[in-house]
Protein backbone atom coordinates (compact mmCIF):
# COMPACT_ATOMS: atom_id res chain seq x y z
CA UNK A 1 0.00 0.00 0.00
CA UNK A 2 1.17 3.52 -0.76
CA UNK A 3 2.70 5.03 2.41
CA UNK A 4 0.66 8.24 1.96
CA UNK A 5 -2.59 6.27 1.93
CA UNK A 6 -1.46 4.40 5.05
CA UNK A 7 -0.64 7.71 6.70
CA UNK A 8 -4.04 9.20 5.93
CA UNK A 9 -5.81 6.02 7.03
CA UNK A 10 -3.88 6.20 10.30
CA UNK A 11 -4.66 9.86 10.95
CA UNK A 12 -8.37 9.36 10.31
CA UNK A 13 -9.08 5.90 11.66
CA UNK A 14 -6.60 5.56 14.54
CA UNK A 15 -8.67 7.70 16.97
CA UNK A 16 -11.77 5.75 15.93
CA UNK A 17 -10.11 2.40 16.48
CA UNK A 18 -8.44 3.61 19.67
CA UNK A 19 -11.78 4.81 21.01
CA UNK A 20 -13.45 1.48 20.24
CA UNK A 21 -10.54 -0.39 21.83
CA UNK A 22 -10.82 1.72 24.98
CA UNK A 23 -14.59 1.19 25.07
CA UNK A 24 -14.15 -2.52 24.54
CA UNK A 25 -11.59 -2.53 27.37
CA UNK A 26 -14.06 -0.97 29.78
CA UNK A 27 -16.86 -3.26 28.68
CA UNK A 28 -14.77 -6.41 29.01
CA UNK A 29 -13.31 -5.29 32.34
CA UNK A 30 -16.85 -4.76 33.63
CA UNK A 31 -17.89 -8.23 32.42
CA UNK A 32 -14.87 -9.73 34.18
CA UNK A 33 -16.18 -8.13 37.38
CA UNK A 34 -19.72 -9.42 36.62
CA UNK A 35 -21.02 -5.95 35.82
CA UNK A 36 -22.85 -4.83 32.70
CA UNK A 37 -20.38 -2.12 31.84
CA UNK A 38 -20.77 1.10 29.83
CA UNK A 39 -21.61 1.36 26.12
CA UNK A 40 -18.75 0.67 23.71
CA UNK A 41 -18.73 4.33 22.70
CA UNK A 42 -18.33 5.52 26.30
CA UNK A 43 -14.76 6.86 25.80
CA UNK A 44 -16.10 8.99 22.96
CA UNK A 45 -18.91 10.31 25.19
CA UNK A 46 -16.32 11.09 27.85
CA UNK A 47 -14.14 13.06 25.48
CA UNK A 48 -17.14 14.89 24.03
CA UNK A 49 -18.17 15.93 27.53
CA UNK A 50 -14.65 16.94 28.54
CA UNK A 51 -14.41 19.08 25.42
CA UNK A 52 -17.35 21.17 26.66
CA UNK A 53 -16.18 21.54 30.24
CA UNK A 54 -14.39 24.52 31.68
CA UNK A 55 -10.62 24.17 31.44
CA UNK A 56 -9.31 24.81 34.95
CA UNK A 57 -5.56 25.25 34.81
CA UNK A 58 -3.44 26.30 37.76
CA UNK A 59 -1.01 27.68 35.28
CA UNK A 60 -2.09 28.11 31.67
CA UNK A 61 1.21 26.95 30.17
CA UNK A 62 0.65 23.39 31.44
CA UNK A 63 -1.92 22.94 28.70
CA UNK A 64 0.60 23.69 25.94
CA UNK A 65 2.77 20.80 27.08
CA UNK A 66 -0.20 18.49 26.73
CA UNK A 67 -0.94 19.90 23.28
CA UNK A 68 2.63 19.05 22.27
CA UNK A 69 2.23 15.61 23.83
CA UNK A 70 -0.79 14.99 21.59
CA UNK A 71 0.92 16.37 18.48
CA UNK A 72 4.06 14.30 19.08
CA UNK A 73 2.10 11.11 19.75
CA UNK A 74 0.27 11.59 16.46
CA UNK A 75 3.64 12.35 14.81
CA UNK A 76 5.15 9.16 16.26
CA UNK A 77 2.36 7.03 14.87
CA UNK A 78 2.51 8.90 11.57
CA UNK A 79 6.23 8.11 11.22
CA UNK A 80 5.53 4.49 12.02
CA UNK A 81 2.69 4.01 9.57
CA UNK A 82 4.56 5.96 6.91
CA UNK A 83 7.18 3.21 7.09
CA UNK A 84 9.92 5.40 8.50
CA UNK A 85 12.97 4.61 10.64
CA UNK A 86 12.08 2.70 13.82
CA UNK A 87 14.74 4.55 15.83
CA UNK A 88 13.22 7.89 14.86
CA UNK A 89 9.84 6.55 15.95
CA UNK A 90 11.26 5.65 19.37
CA UNK A 91 12.83 9.08 19.81
CA UNK A 92 9.57 10.79 18.87
CA UNK A 93 7.67 8.59 21.32
CA UNK A 94 10.10 9.43 24.12
CA UNK A 95 9.86 13.14 23.38
CA UNK A 96 6.07 12.91 23.52
CA UNK A 97 6.16 11.23 26.93
CA UNK A 98 8.63 13.81 28.20
CA UNK A 99 6.23 16.61 27.25
CA UNK A 100 3.47 14.86 29.19
CA UNK A 101 5.73 14.60 32.25
CA UNK A 102 6.74 18.26 31.96
CA UNK A 103 3.09 19.29 31.81
CA UNK A 104 2.44 17.41 35.04
CA UNK A 105 5.49 19.00 36.69
CA UNK A 106 4.33 22.41 35.59
CA UNK A 107 0.99 21.94 37.34
CA UNK A 108 2.66 22.03 40.77
CA UNK A 109 0.46 19.77 42.82
CA UNK A 110 1.91 16.97 44.97
CA UNK A 111 -0.27 14.38 43.24
CA UNK A 112 0.73 15.35 39.74
CA UNK A 113 4.36 15.52 40.94
CA UNK A 114 4.22 11.94 42.18
CA UNK A 115 2.55 10.94 38.93
CA UNK A 116 5.24 12.69 36.88
CA UNK A 117 8.05 11.11 38.88
CA UNK A 118 6.54 7.65 38.51
CA UNK A 119 6.00 8.21 34.81
CA UNK A 120 9.73 8.91 34.50
CA UNK A 121 10.47 5.69 36.38
CA UNK A 122 8.16 3.82 34.03
CA UNK A 123 9.96 5.31 31.05
CA UNK A 124 13.22 4.10 32.57
CA UNK A 125 11.65 0.67 32.90
CA UNK A 126 10.38 0.26 29.33
CA UNK A 127 12.82 2.31 27.24
CA UNK A 128 15.62 -0.36 27.13
CA UNK A 129 13.18 -3.03 25.94
CA UNK A 130 11.78 -0.74 23.25
CA UNK A 131 15.27 -0.08 21.94
CA UNK A 132 16.14 -3.79 22.06
CA UNK A 133 13.00 -4.53 20.07
CA UNK A 134 14.21 -2.23 17.32
CA UNK A 135 17.70 -3.75 17.51
CA UNK A 136 16.31 -7.29 17.37
CA UNK A 137 14.20 -6.45 14.34
CA UNK A 138 17.27 -4.94 12.70
CA UNK A 139 19.33 -8.06 13.32
CA UNK A 140 16.81 -10.23 11.57
CA UNK A 141 15.81 -7.93 8.71
CA UNK A 142 18.98 -5.79 8.34
CA UNK A 143 16.89 -2.64 8.25
CA UNK A 144 15.46 -0.15 10.73
CA UNK A 145 12.79 0.96 8.28
CA UNK A 146 9.27 -0.15 9.19
CA UNK A 147 8.55 -0.70 5.50
CA UNK A 148 11.49 -3.05 5.15
CA UNK A 149 10.64 -4.91 8.33
CA UNK A 150 7.01 -5.34 7.27
CA UNK A 151 8.03 -6.77 3.89
CA UNK A 152 10.28 -9.39 5.46
CA UNK A 153 9.60 -12.99 4.42
CA UNK A 154 8.75 -15.25 7.35
CA UNK A 155 7.34 -14.44 10.77
CA UNK A 156 9.63 -12.25 12.83
CA UNK A 157 8.23 -13.71 16.03
CA UNK A 158 9.78 -17.08 15.23
CA UNK A 159 13.30 -15.66 15.39
CA UNK A 160 12.47 -13.08 18.09
CA UNK A 161 10.24 -14.90 20.59
CA UNK A 162 12.05 -13.46 23.62
CA UNK A 163 11.97 -9.95 22.23
CA UNK A 164 8.27 -10.35 21.49
CA UNK A 165 7.47 -11.46 25.06
CA UNK A 166 9.61 -8.65 26.43
CA UNK A 167 7.75 -6.21 24.19
CA UNK A 168 4.39 -7.45 25.48
CA UNK A 169 5.67 -6.99 29.04
CA UNK A 170 6.65 -3.44 28.09
CA UNK A 171 3.18 -2.84 26.64
CA UNK A 172 1.70 -3.49 30.09
CA UNK A 173 3.75 -0.56 31.35
CA UNK A 174 3.12 1.61 28.32
CA UNK A 175 -0.68 1.20 28.55
CA UNK A 176 -0.46 2.20 32.25
CA UNK A 177 -2.41 -0.87 33.26
CA UNK A 178 -2.20 -2.86 36.49
CA UNK A 179 0.24 -4.01 37.76
CA UNK A 180 2.01 -0.99 36.27
CA UNK A 181 -0.59 1.76 36.77
CA UNK A 182 1.87 3.63 38.96
CA UNK A 183 1.71 7.06 37.42
CA UNK A 184 -2.01 7.30 36.90
CA UNK A 185 -4.90 4.98 37.47
CA UNK A 186 -8.44 4.54 36.25
CA UNK A 187 -9.65 3.71 39.73
CA UNK A 188 -10.65 6.23 42.36
CA UNK A 189 -9.79 6.61 46.03
CA UNK A 190 -6.08 6.14 46.07
CA UNK A 191 -3.06 7.88 47.45
CA UNK A 192 -2.38 9.10 43.91
CA UNK A 193 -5.76 10.75 43.24
CA UNK A 194 -5.20 10.65 39.46
CA UNK A 195 -1.44 10.94 39.43
CA UNK A 196 -0.05 12.52 36.33
CA UNK A 197 -3.44 13.72 35.04
CA UNK A 198 -4.72 15.11 38.36
CA UNK A 199 -4.34 18.75 37.45
CA UNK A 200 -5.71 18.56 33.92
CA UNK A 201 -9.35 19.17 33.18
CA UNK A 202 -11.70 19.98 30.31
CA UNK A 203 -10.19 20.06 26.84
CA UNK A 204 -6.70 19.29 28.04
CA UNK A 205 -7.86 16.05 29.61
CA UNK A 206 -9.76 15.28 26.41
CA UNK A 207 -6.51 15.76 24.46
CA UNK A 208 -4.75 13.31 26.78
CA UNK A 209 -7.48 10.75 26.12
CA UNK A 210 -7.25 11.21 22.36
CA UNK A 211 -3.46 10.90 22.55
CA UNK A 212 -3.93 7.57 24.30
CA UNK A 213 -6.20 6.38 21.49
CA UNK A 214 -3.53 7.19 18.90
CA UNK A 215 -0.88 5.64 21.13
CA UNK A 216 -2.73 2.32 21.53
CA UNK A 217 -3.17 1.95 17.79
CA UNK A 218 0.48 2.73 17.17
CA UNK A 219 1.63 0.23 19.83
CA UNK A 220 -0.63 -2.49 18.48
CA UNK A 221 0.77 -1.66 15.03
CA UNK A 222 4.16 -2.52 16.41
CA UNK A 223 2.85 -5.86 17.70
CA UNK A 224 1.57 -6.45 14.16
CA UNK A 225 5.14 -6.02 12.83
CA UNK A 226 6.13 -9.28 14.54
CA UNK A 227 3.57 -11.11 12.38
CA UNK A 228 3.72 -8.83 9.34
CA UNK A 229 4.25 -11.59 6.77
CA UNK A 230 0.81 -12.97 7.59
CA UNK A 231 -1.54 -9.93 7.85
CA UNK A 232 -4.55 -11.78 9.26
CA UNK A 233 -2.48 -13.45 11.96
CA UNK A 234 -0.94 -10.02 12.67
CA UNK A 235 -4.29 -8.35 13.28
CA UNK A 236 -5.56 -11.27 15.35
CA UNK A 237 -2.40 -11.33 17.44
CA UNK A 238 -2.45 -7.55 18.12
CA UNK A 239 -6.05 -7.87 19.32
CA UNK A 240 -5.15 -10.90 21.42
CA UNK A 241 -2.25 -9.01 22.99
CA UNK A 242 -4.64 -6.16 23.81
CA UNK A 243 -7.07 -8.65 25.35
CA UNK A 244 -4.21 -10.10 27.37
CA UNK A 245 -3.28 -6.64 28.65
CA UNK A 246 -6.91 -6.09 29.75
CA UNK A 247 -6.99 -9.48 31.47
CA UNK A 248 -3.76 -8.77 33.35
CA UNK A 249 -5.15 -5.38 34.33
CA UNK A 250 -8.07 -7.11 36.03
CA UNK A 251 -6.22 -9.87 37.83
CA UNK A 252 -3.24 -8.01 39.27
CA UNK A 253 -2.86 -5.46 42.01
CA UNK A 254 -0.43 -2.60 41.58
CA UNK A 255 3.30 -3.19 42.05
CA UNK A 256 5.57 -0.86 43.94
CA UNK A 257 7.82 1.17 41.66
CA UNK A 258 10.90 -0.73 42.85
CA UNK A 259 9.48 -4.08 41.78
CA UNK A 260 8.08 -2.62 38.57
CA UNK A 261 11.48 -1.29 37.57
CA UNK A 262 13.38 -4.39 38.68
CA UNK A 263 11.03 -6.84 36.96
CA UNK A 264 11.03 -4.80 33.75
CA UNK A 265 14.81 -4.79 33.62
CA UNK A 266 15.07 -8.47 34.49
CA UNK A 267 12.65 -9.23 31.65
CA UNK A 268 14.67 -6.98 29.34
CA UNK A 269 17.94 -8.65 30.31
CA UNK A 270 16.71 -12.23 30.16
CA UNK A 271 14.23 -12.19 27.27
CA UNK A 272 15.48 -9.21 25.25
CA UNK A 273 19.25 -9.44 25.62
CA UNK A 274 19.10 -13.25 25.77
CA UNK A 275 17.22 -13.47 22.49
CA UNK A 276 19.58 -11.07 20.77
CA UNK A 277 22.61 -12.92 22.16
CA UNK A 278 21.35 -16.22 20.81
CA UNK A 279 20.61 -14.57 17.49
CA UNK A 280 24.12 -13.15 17.17
CA UNK A 281 25.77 -16.46 18.09
CA UNK A 282 23.54 -18.39 15.71
CA UNK A 283 24.47 -16.43 12.65
CA UNK B 1 -22.67 19.68 20.52
CA UNK B 2 -24.12 18.38 23.74
CA UNK B 3 -24.56 14.93 25.24
CA UNK B 4 -22.79 16.21 28.31
CA UNK B 5 -25.06 14.01 30.41
CA UNK B 6 -23.77 10.77 28.92
CA UNK B 7 -20.63 10.69 30.99
CA UNK B 8 -21.20 11.88 34.55
CA UNK B 9 -18.04 11.62 36.59
CA UNK B 10 -18.59 11.73 40.32
CA UNK B 11 -16.72 13.08 43.28
CA UNK B 12 -17.89 11.71 46.61
CA UNK B 13 -17.20 13.40 49.92
CA UNK B 14 -18.39 12.44 53.38
CA UNK B 15 -18.92 15.59 55.43
CA UNK B 16 -19.54 13.73 58.73
CA UNK B 17 -22.10 11.10 59.44
CA UNK B 18 -22.80 7.56 60.50
CA UNK B 19 -21.28 6.36 57.17
CA UNK B 20 -24.58 4.77 56.14
CA UNK B 21 -25.05 6.96 53.09
CA UNK B 22 -21.40 6.48 52.03
CA UNK B 23 -21.79 2.77 52.03
CA UNK B 24 -24.96 3.08 49.98
CA UNK B 25 -23.25 5.47 47.57
CA UNK B 26 -20.38 3.06 47.01
CA UNK B 27 -22.91 0.24 46.70
CA UNK B 28 -24.09 1.94 43.50
CA UNK B 29 -20.77 0.98 41.90
CA UNK B 30 -21.08 -2.72 42.74
CA UNK B 31 -22.28 -5.36 40.27
CA UNK B 32 -25.91 -5.21 41.46
CA UNK B 33 -26.44 -1.54 40.64
CA UNK B 34 -23.39 -0.92 38.41
CA UNK B 35 -23.80 2.76 37.63
CA UNK B 36 -20.90 2.52 35.19
CA UNK B 37 -23.42 1.23 32.65
CA UNK B 38 -24.70 4.84 32.60
CA UNK B 39 -21.17 6.07 32.02
CA UNK B 40 -20.69 7.03 35.66
CA UNK B 41 -17.13 7.01 36.94
CA UNK B 42 -16.11 7.61 40.52
CA UNK B 43 -13.12 9.86 39.96
CA UNK B 44 -11.96 10.96 43.39
CA UNK B 45 -10.51 14.05 41.71
CA UNK B 46 -12.53 17.30 41.79
CA UNK B 47 -10.89 18.61 38.61
CA UNK B 48 -12.20 15.66 36.61
CA UNK B 49 -15.63 15.48 38.22
CA UNK B 50 -19.00 16.80 37.07
CA UNK B 51 -21.22 15.83 39.96
CA UNK B 52 -20.29 16.42 43.58
CA UNK B 53 -21.99 13.95 45.94
CA UNK B 54 -21.95 14.99 49.58
CA UNK B 55 -23.14 12.75 52.38
CA UNK B 56 -23.54 13.74 56.02
CA UNK B 57 -24.16 16.99 57.84
CA UNK B 58 -21.65 19.80 57.59
CA UNK B 59 -19.50 20.59 60.62
CA UNK B 60 -16.89 23.26 61.21
CA UNK B 61 -14.08 21.06 59.88
CA UNK B 62 -15.74 19.71 56.77
CA UNK B 63 -17.07 23.14 55.77
CA UNK B 64 -13.73 24.31 54.39
CA UNK B 65 -13.13 21.02 52.59
CA UNK B 66 -16.52 21.12 50.89
CA UNK B 67 -15.99 24.70 49.74
CA UNK B 68 -12.51 23.84 48.47
CA UNK B 69 -13.69 20.82 46.53
CA UNK B 70 -16.66 22.71 45.13
CA UNK B 71 -14.40 25.43 43.77
CA UNK B 72 -12.15 22.91 42.08
CA UNK B 73 -14.94 21.34 40.02
CA UNK B 74 -14.96 22.74 36.49
CA UNK B 75 -18.17 24.34 35.17
CA UNK B 76 -20.87 23.15 34.55
CA UNK B 77 -21.10 21.35 37.88
CA UNK B 78 -23.88 19.90 40.00
CA UNK B 79 -24.04 19.28 43.74
CA UNK B 80 -26.16 16.41 45.06
CA UNK B 81 -26.85 16.22 48.81
CA UNK B 82 -27.39 12.58 49.75
CA UNK B 83 -29.42 11.59 52.79
CA UNK B 84 -31.29 13.43 55.49
CA UNK B 85 -28.12 14.76 57.15
CA UNK B 86 -26.68 16.27 53.98
CA UNK B 87 -30.06 17.74 53.09
CA UNK B 88 -30.91 19.40 56.39
CA UNK B 89 -28.59 18.27 59.17
CA UNK B 90 -30.83 15.31 59.99
CA UNK B 91 -30.81 14.04 63.53
CA UNK B 92 -27.51 15.84 64.12
CA UNK B 93 -28.96 19.26 63.32
CA UNK B 94 -29.01 20.48 66.94
CA UNK B 95 -25.45 19.41 67.77
CA UNK B 96 -23.17 22.26 68.81
CA UNK B 97 -20.69 21.65 65.97
CA UNK B 98 -23.16 21.05 63.14
CA UNK B 99 -23.89 23.88 60.72
CA UNK B 100 -26.74 22.04 59.01
CA UNK B 101 -27.16 20.68 55.48
CA UNK B 102 -24.72 21.08 52.63
CA UNK B 103 -26.71 24.02 51.26
CA UNK B 104 -25.41 26.08 54.19
CA UNK B 105 -21.97 26.19 52.54
CA UNK B 106 -22.35 25.55 48.78
CA UNK B 107 -25.33 25.75 46.41
CA UNK B 108 -27.10 22.39 46.20
CA UNK B 109 -28.99 21.29 43.05
CA UNK B 110 -30.53 17.96 44.06
CA UNK B 111 -31.57 16.60 47.45
CA UNK B 112 -31.84 12.83 47.93
CA UNK B 113 -33.98 11.92 50.95
CA UNK B 114 -33.52 8.87 53.12
CA UNK B 115 -31.74 7.64 56.22
CA UNK B 116 -29.77 5.98 54.87
CA UNK B 117 -30.58 6.93 51.27
CA UNK B 118 -31.15 3.80 49.20
CA UNK B 119 -28.90 3.14 46.18
CA UNK B 120 -31.94 3.39 43.87
CA UNK B 121 -32.69 6.83 45.28
CA UNK B 122 -29.06 7.89 44.89
CA UNK B 123 -28.99 6.78 41.25
CA UNK B 124 -32.26 8.65 40.77
CA UNK B 125 -30.66 11.74 42.33
CA UNK B 126 -27.65 11.52 40.03
CA UNK B 127 -29.92 11.20 36.99
CA UNK B 128 -31.86 14.28 38.19
CA UNK B 129 -28.51 16.01 38.59
CA UNK B 130 -27.71 15.17 34.97
CA UNK B 131 -30.84 17.05 33.92
CA UNK B 132 -29.68 20.07 35.90
CA UNK B 133 -26.23 19.81 34.36
CA UNK B 134 -27.75 19.70 30.87
CA UNK B 135 -29.66 22.90 31.65
CA UNK B 136 -26.54 24.59 33.00
CA UNK B 137 -24.58 23.54 29.93
CA UNK B 138 -27.32 24.85 27.62
CA UNK B 139 -27.26 28.17 29.47
CA UNK B 140 -23.47 28.40 29.14
CA UNK B 141 -23.59 27.48 25.44
CA UNK B 142 -26.19 30.12 24.70
CA UNK B 143 -24.04 32.65 26.57
CA UNK B 144 -21.01 31.60 24.52
CA UNK B 145 -23.04 31.91 21.33
CA UNK B 146 -24.05 35.43 22.34
CA UNK B 147 -20.48 36.53 23.00
CA UNK B 148 -20.38 38.48 19.73
CA UNK B 149 -22.88 40.96 21.07
CA UNK B 150 -21.81 41.63 24.62
CA UNK B 151 -23.48 44.75 25.95
CA UNK B 152 -21.45 46.94 28.27
CA UNK B 153 -23.47 49.20 30.54
CA UNK B 154 -23.40 50.94 33.88
CA UNK B 155 -24.56 48.62 36.65
CA UNK B 156 -27.24 49.82 39.06
CA UNK B 157 -27.79 49.02 42.70
CA UNK B 158 -30.46 46.50 41.68
CA UNK B 159 -27.74 44.44 39.99
CA UNK B 160 -26.01 43.88 43.32
CA UNK B 161 -27.24 40.29 43.89
CA UNK B 162 -26.12 39.06 40.47
CA UNK B 163 -22.84 40.97 40.74
CA UNK B 164 -22.33 39.30 44.08
CA UNK B 165 -22.86 35.85 42.51
CA UNK B 166 -20.47 36.68 39.71
CA UNK B 167 -17.74 37.86 42.08
CA UNK B 168 -18.06 34.74 44.19
CA UNK B 169 -17.80 32.57 41.10
CA UNK B 170 -14.75 34.41 39.81
CA UNK B 171 -13.15 34.36 43.26
CA UNK B 172 -13.42 30.55 43.36
CA UNK B 173 -10.73 30.38 40.73
CA UNK B 174 -8.51 32.82 42.59
CA UNK B 175 -8.97 30.84 45.78
CA UNK B 176 -7.83 27.67 44.00
CA UNK B 177 -4.89 29.41 42.33
CA UNK B 178 -3.63 30.94 45.57
CA UNK B 179 -4.52 28.07 47.89
CA UNK B 180 -6.36 30.55 50.04
CA UNK B 181 -9.67 30.50 51.83
CA UNK B 182 -9.45 34.00 53.16
CA UNK B 183 -10.04 36.09 50.05
CA UNK B 184 -12.20 39.06 51.10
CA UNK B 185 -14.47 38.56 48.07
CA UNK B 186 -15.46 35.11 49.29
CA UNK B 187 -16.82 36.59 52.52
CA UNK B 188 -18.48 39.63 51.02
CA UNK B 189 -22.21 40.06 51.49
CA UNK B 190 -24.74 41.55 49.09
CA UNK B 191 -25.29 44.38 51.57
CA UNK B 192 -21.64 45.43 51.64
CA UNK B 193 -21.60 45.30 47.86
CA UNK B 194 -24.64 47.58 47.73
CA UNK B 195 -22.77 50.04 49.93
CA UNK B 196 -19.93 50.13 47.38
CA UNK B 197 -22.34 51.69 44.90
CA UNK B 198 -22.15 54.91 46.96
CA UNK B 199 -18.50 55.52 46.12
CA UNK B 200 -17.82 53.63 42.91
CA UNK B 201 -18.96 53.39 39.32
CA UNK B 202 -19.75 49.83 38.16
CA UNK B 203 -19.63 48.62 34.56
CA UNK B 204 -21.19 45.28 33.68
CA UNK B 205 -20.84 43.00 30.65
CA UNK B 206 -24.19 41.46 29.74
CA UNK B 207 -25.03 38.58 27.39
CA UNK B 208 -28.64 37.52 26.91
CA UNK B 209 -29.59 39.45 30.03
CA UNK B 210 -27.04 37.66 32.20
CA UNK B 211 -24.07 39.45 33.74
CA UNK B 212 -20.84 37.65 32.79
CA UNK B 213 -18.35 40.27 33.86
CA UNK B 214 -18.07 43.39 35.95
CA UNK B 215 -15.53 46.01 36.95
CA UNK B 216 -15.72 48.99 39.25
CA UNK B 217 -13.69 52.14 39.78
CA UNK B 218 -13.61 54.79 42.46
CA UNK B 219 -12.13 58.22 41.73
CA UNK B 220 -9.45 59.55 44.04
CA UNK B 221 -8.31 62.94 42.76
CA UNK B 222 -6.70 62.49 39.32
CA UNK B 223 -6.29 58.76 40.01
CA UNK B 224 -8.95 56.06 39.66
CA UNK B 225 -8.68 52.86 41.69
CA UNK B 226 -9.96 49.96 39.57
CA UNK B 227 -11.45 46.95 41.34
CA UNK B 228 -11.84 43.59 39.64
CA UNK B 229 -12.32 43.11 36.75
CA UNK B 230 -14.20 39.88 37.48
CA UNK B 231 -15.23 37.58 34.65
CA UNK B 232 -17.33 34.41 34.73
CA UNK B 233 -14.77 31.55 34.79
CA UNK B 234 -16.17 30.06 31.59
CA UNK B 235 -15.29 33.26 29.71
CA UNK B 236 -11.76 33.75 31.07
CA UNK B 237 -10.05 33.73 27.69
CA UNK B 238 -12.56 35.63 25.60
CA UNK B 239 -11.34 39.21 25.83
CA UNK B 240 -14.35 40.34 27.87
CA UNK B 241 -12.02 41.50 30.62
CA UNK B 242 -9.95 43.69 28.31
CA UNK B 243 -13.15 45.27 27.01
CA UNK B 244 -14.31 45.85 30.58
CA UNK B 245 -11.07 47.69 31.30
CA UNK B 246 -11.62 49.90 28.26
CA UNK B 247 -15.17 50.65 29.40
CA UNK B 248 -14.19 51.61 32.92
CA UNK B 249 -11.49 53.92 31.56
CA UNK B 250 -14.06 55.51 29.28
CA UNK B 251 -16.34 56.01 32.30
CA UNK B 252 -13.76 58.37 33.82
CA UNK B 253 -12.86 60.77 30.99
CA UNK B 254 -11.12 63.20 33.36
CA UNK B 255 -8.85 60.70 35.12
CA UNK B 256 -5.08 60.94 34.57
CA UNK B 257 -4.11 57.48 35.72
CA UNK B 258 -5.62 54.15 36.78
CA UNK B 259 -4.36 51.83 39.47
CA UNK B 260 -5.33 48.28 40.33
CA UNK B 261 -3.93 45.21 42.03
CA UNK B 262 -4.07 41.45 41.54
CA UNK B 263 -2.83 38.26 43.19
CA UNK B 264 0.52 37.10 41.81
CA UNK B 265 -0.87 33.73 40.67
CA UNK B 266 -3.77 35.17 38.65
CA UNK B 267 -1.84 34.74 35.42
CA UNK B 268 -4.70 35.36 33.04
CA UNK B 269 -5.81 38.51 34.85
CA UNK B 270 -2.23 39.83 34.92
CA UNK B 271 -1.84 39.06 31.23
CA UNK B 272 -5.04 40.92 30.38
CA UNK B 273 -3.93 43.87 32.50
CA UNK B 274 -0.53 43.92 30.82
CA UNK B 275 -2.13 43.80 27.39
CA UNK B 276 -4.36 46.69 28.37
CA UNK B 277 -1.32 48.82 29.20
CA UNK B 278 -1.06 48.35 32.95
CA UNK B 279 2.46 48.25 34.35
CA UNK B 280 3.67 46.74 37.57
CA UNK B 281 4.99 49.37 40.00
CA UNK B 282 4.95 47.59 43.35
CA UNK B 283 4.44 44.21 44.98
CA UNK B 284 3.46 43.54 48.55
CA UNK B 285 3.19 40.30 50.53
CA UNK B 286 -0.30 40.36 51.95
CA UNK B 287 -0.58 36.80 53.28
CA UNK B 288 1.90 33.88 53.14
CA UNK B 289 0.05 32.58 50.06
CA UNK B 290 -0.70 35.80 48.24
CA UNK B 291 1.60 38.50 46.98
CA UNK B 292 -0.38 41.44 45.68
CA UNK B 293 0.91 42.98 42.49
CA UNK B 294 0.06 46.67 42.09
CA UNK B 295 -0.30 47.97 38.58
CA UNK B 296 -0.72 51.40 37.08
CA UNK B 297 -1.72 52.82 33.73
CA UNK B 298 -1.11 56.45 32.86
CA UNK B 299 -3.49 57.91 30.32
CA UNK B 300 -1.48 59.23 27.39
Amino acid sequence: MNPWIRLILYLVFAPLAGCLLAGWDRRVSARMQSRRGPPILQPFYDVRKLWQKQNLAVCPSQNYYVLFFLVLVIFTGALFFFGSDLLLVIFALTTASIFFVMGAYKASSPFSFIGAERELIQMMAYEPMVLLTAVGMYMVTKTFYVDGIANQKGLLVLTLPGVFLGFVYMLEIKFRKSPFDLSSSHHAHQELVKGITTEFSGRTLAMIEVAHWYESVFLLGWVYLFFASSPILGVVMSLLVYGFVVLVDNVFARLKWQSALRSAWVVTAVLGVGNILVLSLWR
Amino acid sequence: MSGINKSPWLLHYDASSCNGCDIETLACLTPIFDVERLGVLNTGNPKHADIFLVTGAVNEQSKVVIQNLYRQLPEPKVVVAIGACASSGGIFRDCYNILGGVDKVVPVDVYVPGCAARPEAIIDGVVKGLGVMGEKQAALTSLLAGLDNVVYARAEKTDAPSLHDLRKMAAQRDAVLHHSNTLPTLRQTVKSLEEEFGTRIFVKAVVNGKIIGAVSGSPNGPMVQVYGPAVHPYFENTGVRRDLLKEIEAAFPEAKRFETSAGHKSEVLLRDLAESGYQNFNTEVSTPNITRVHLRKVRP
